[in-house]
C-alpha cells in the first residue's frame, strides 16, 4: 500500500469513528448550505479545491466533503491572547457566508471569546467546562502572543484574573492538537517586536507540545480552515516546514508564485508608487516587496473569497508570515539591502561605503607616510 | 659572462594556489557587481521583456557563485592537506607574540618582516577570516539558491537549507548576512591589493608578481 492509500484508509477510519460521536448541532451542514443558497455543486467544487490546496490527490475530495459534514464532532476551543482579533475577522468577515465561514460556524466551536454570547462568570464557566468535558480530545486554536514578562501579568483575562500564560498552560494540557492562528500566536508578532517590553512570545515557546504555526497577519481563511479540515480528517497535524508551518500552505515563497514574477525576471521594477511601472504592474521589489523571503500561498489562494492580495492591490509583501517580521522586514517600503540599520540610521550600503572610504583613506595615508619613511636597511 | 646572481629564486606558490587565487578574484569581481544589481536593480527596464535582464544577471551570479563555492571548499582542503606546507608553516608565527609585534612594527615602517612561511601572522589571520567569510557567503548563497531552483541540486539541498534558514531566523536574515559580507569582501580587496603592492616595494620581495609566477626572490645571504 503506498503512502496515499494508507493515508486514505487512515482518514476513512478516523471519519468512521467521528460519525459515531453525537453531533453538536441539530441542523446538518447540508441543511445549513441550503439555507444559505450554497448548492451541492458549490460544495463539491469547494471540496476539490481544498483537496488540491492540501496537496492531496483528487480521490481525497470525498474525504474532505465527509470531514466537512462531520466537523461538528470535533470540539474546538479558540483562545484569544494578546491580539487584535484580525485572524478571526479574516475567517468570519466575508461579504456573503461562503463555505469556509459556514464550516467555521458548523464546527463544534466550544469557546470563542469574540463569537460567544456569554460574558463574565458565565464565560469563564463555559471555558472550564469545555476544557474538562473534552479533555484529551479538543483541538486548541490560539490567536495572539503570550506575554511572559512579570509572570505574564501584562495579559490578564476574565473575572478570575488568570494570566494568558496560566490559561495557555492549562488549556494546552488536555489538547489533542494545538494550532497557532496568525503570526502573533506563532512567533509573537508585533507584540514581540523590539524592545518587546511584555516579553511576548509565540505559543510554542510556553507549551511543551507540538504546535502548528499558521503565520500571517492575518493568515487567509483558506489556511485556517484547511488546517482544521486536515485535523478533522486525519486526527493529526499536517507535515510542517522549518518553522512548523504546514508545508501545503507555506512550502513555497510568495515570490515563487507571484503574478509579477515575470516582471522581476525581466528587470522591470516600480521605482516609486504611482509611476508608469506601478500602473503597468511591474515588480514591487524596489519599493520593498519581501515576497522573496516569505513563505506563504497568498499569490495562489489570495484573501476575501480569492478576491485580491497585497501585491495584486499594488503594494509589496511585508513578510507578515515570517518570524519577527516586524523587526526583520522593516522598512516595509524599502528592499532589505536598503533598510535603515538600528542605531546607525543609515543603510548597510551607506555604512559599508563609509568603512570602504575609511579603508581607502587609511591606505592612502599609509602610502604617503611610506614615501617619507626611512628606507629599510638591507 | 654575467654578474653572479645577487638573489635566489624561490618557489613559493603552487599552480593550484595561483590559479584559484585569480579565479577567485574574477568570481568576487563578478559576484560583487551582479550582487549589487540583485540587491538594488539599478539598470533601467529593457525595451522588451523578452530580454530577461534580472534573470541573466542572476544566472551570472549563480555561475560565479558556484565557482567561488567550489574554490572555497578546495582551498580549505588544500590548506590542510596540500603536500606543500608553505601556508601551514605560518601557523608558528601566529602562535608567537614576538612575531606579531615584529609584524605590526614592520607595517609601521620599523624593521624587517621575518616570517616562517609565506604569510605574516596578521596577514595569515586576515586570510583565515576571509576564508570563513567566503564559507558563510557561499552557504547563505546556496540556501538562497535552493529557494529558486527546487529540482536537482537545489532540491537536494532543500532540507539542509531549511534547517540553516531556521537557525538564522528566517530567509530575510540569510539574505541580510549575505549582503553584509559582500561589503566585507569589498573592504578586504582594497586593503589586500594595497598591502601586496606595498610589501613588494617596502621589503623588496614577495611582490605582486609571485602570485602570477609562483616565485619569490630573496637576497642570497638571507
Amino acid at each position: 500500500m503506498d503512502t496515499h492509500a494508507a493515508l486514505y484508509e487512515q482518514g476513512k477510519a478516523r471519519l468512521e469513528a467521528l460519525r459515531e460521536l453525537s453531533p453538536r448541532h441539530t441542523e446538518s451542514l447540508k441543511q445549513k448550505m441550503e439555507q444559505h443558497g450554497i448548492t451541492r455543486r458549490d460544495f463539491m467544487k469547494w471540496s476539490a479545491a481544498v483537496t488540491s490546496m492540501l496537496a492531496l490527490p483528487l480521490p481525497f475530495s470525498t474525504l474532505v466533503a465527509e470531514a466537512a459534514e462531520l466537523s461538528d464532532r470535533v470540539p474546538l476551543i479558540w483562545l484569544h491572547m494578546a491580539e487584535c482579533t484580525g485572524c478571526s475577522e479574516s475567517l468570519i468577515r466575508t461579504d456573503t457566508p461562503n463555505l469556509d465561514s459556514l464550516i467555521f460556524d458548523h464546527i463544534s466551536l466550544e469557546y470563542h471569546e469574540t463569537l460567544m454570547a456569554a460574558a463574565g462568570w458565565q464565560a469563564e464557566e463555559n471555558l472550564e467546562h469545555a476544557l474538562e468535558q473534552y479533555k484529551g480530545n479538543y483541538l486548541l486554536a490560539v490567536e495572539g502572543a503570550v506575554p511572559t514578562a512579570n509572570n505574564g501579568a501584562f495579559l490578564t483575562v476574565g473575572c478570575k484574573g488568570h494570566t494568558g500564560l496560566e490559561i495557555m498552560h492549562h488549556a494546552a494540557e488536555g489538547a489533542a492538537g494545538i494550532i497557532s492562528v496568525g503570526t502573533c500566536a506563532a512567533f509573537g508578532g508585533v507584540q514581540a517586536a523590539a524592545p518587546n517590553p511584555t516579553g511576548a512570545v509565540g505559543v510554542a515557546e510556553v507549551v511543551h507540545k507540538p504546535v502548528v504555526n499558521l503565520g500571517g497577519c492575518p493568515p487567509s481563511e483558506k489556511n485556517i480552515v484547511g488546517t482544521l479540515m486536515y485535523f478533522i480528517m486525519f486526527g493529526k497535524l499536517p507535515a510542517l516546514d522549518m518553522f512548523n508551518r504546514p508545508k501545503w500552505a507555506y512550502g513555497a515563497r510568495v515570490h515563487d508564485n507571484c503574478e509579477r514574477r515575470g516582471r522581476f525576471d525581466a528587470g522591470e521594477f516600480v521605482e516609486e508608487f504611482g509611476d508608469f511601472g506601478a500602473k503597468e504592474g511591474y515588480c514591487l521589489y524596489k519599493v520593498g516587496c519581501k515576497g522573496p523571503y516569505t513563505y506563504n500561498n497568498c499569490p495562489t489562494e489570495r484573501f476575501n473569497h480569492h478576491t485580491s492580495w497585497p501585491v495584486l492591490a499594488g503594494h509589496g509583501c511585508i513578510g507578515c508570515s515570517e518570524p519577527s517580521f516586524w523587526d526583520d522586514m522593516a522598512d516595509f517600503e524599502r528592499p532589505l539591502g536598503r533598510q535603515l540599520l538600528y542605531g546607525f540610521d543609515a543603510t548597510a550600503d551607506a555604512v559599508g561605503a563609509v568603512i570602504l572610504g575609511a579603508a581607502a583613506v587609511g591606505v592612502g595615508a599609509h602610502a604617503v607616510v611610506s614615501v617619507f619613511a626611512k628606507p629599510l636597511e638591507d | 659572462m654575467g654578474k653572479p646572481a645577487t638573489h635566489s629564486r624561490d618557489y613559493i606558490f603552487t599552480p593550484a594556489i595561483r590559479i584559484f587565487h585569480w579565479l577567485r578574484a574574477l568570481a568576487i569581481l563578478v559576484l560583487v557587481i551582479t550582487g549589487f544589481y540583485i540587491s538594488w536593480p539599478f539598470l533601467v527596464a529593457p525595451e522588451t521583456n523578452d530580454t530577461q535582464v534580472q534573470s541573466i544577471l542572476r544566472f551570472a551570479h549563480l555561475v560565479f557563485g558556484f565557482v567561488l563555492t567550489a574554490i572555497t571548499f578546495v582551498r580549505f582542503y588544500l590548506f590542510f592537506f596540500s603536500r606543500n606546507d608553505i601556508e601551514r608553516r605560518s601557523f608558528r608565527d601566529v602562535m608567537s607574540i614576538n612575531s606579531w609585534i615584529k609584524n605590526l612594527k614592520s607595517y609601521l615602517w620599523m624593521g624587517q618582516l621575518h616570517k616562517q612561511g609565506v604569510y605574516g601572522p596578521l596577514q595569515f589571520m586576515t586570510y583565515v577570516a576571509v576564508s570563513f567569510m567566503a564559507l558563510i557567503i557561499c552557504i547563505t548563497g546556496l540556501v538562497l539558491y535552493a529557494n529558486v531552483y527546487h529540482l536537482g541540486m537545489g532540491g537536494m539541498m532543500w532540507d539542509i537549507s531549511g534547517w540553516i534558514t531556521a537557525q538564522m531566523g528566517g530567509l530575510a536574515w540569510v539574505r541580510i548576512i549575505h549582503h553584509y559580507l559582500t561589503w566585507a569582501f569589498c573592504i578586504f580587496v582594497v586593503i589586500h591589493v594595497y598591502m601586496a603592492v606595498w610589501c613588494g616595494i617596502r621589503f623588496k620581495h614577495n611582490s605582486v608578481d609571485s602570485i602570477v609566477s609562483g616565485y619569490d626572490y630573496h637576497k642570497a645571504d638571507h
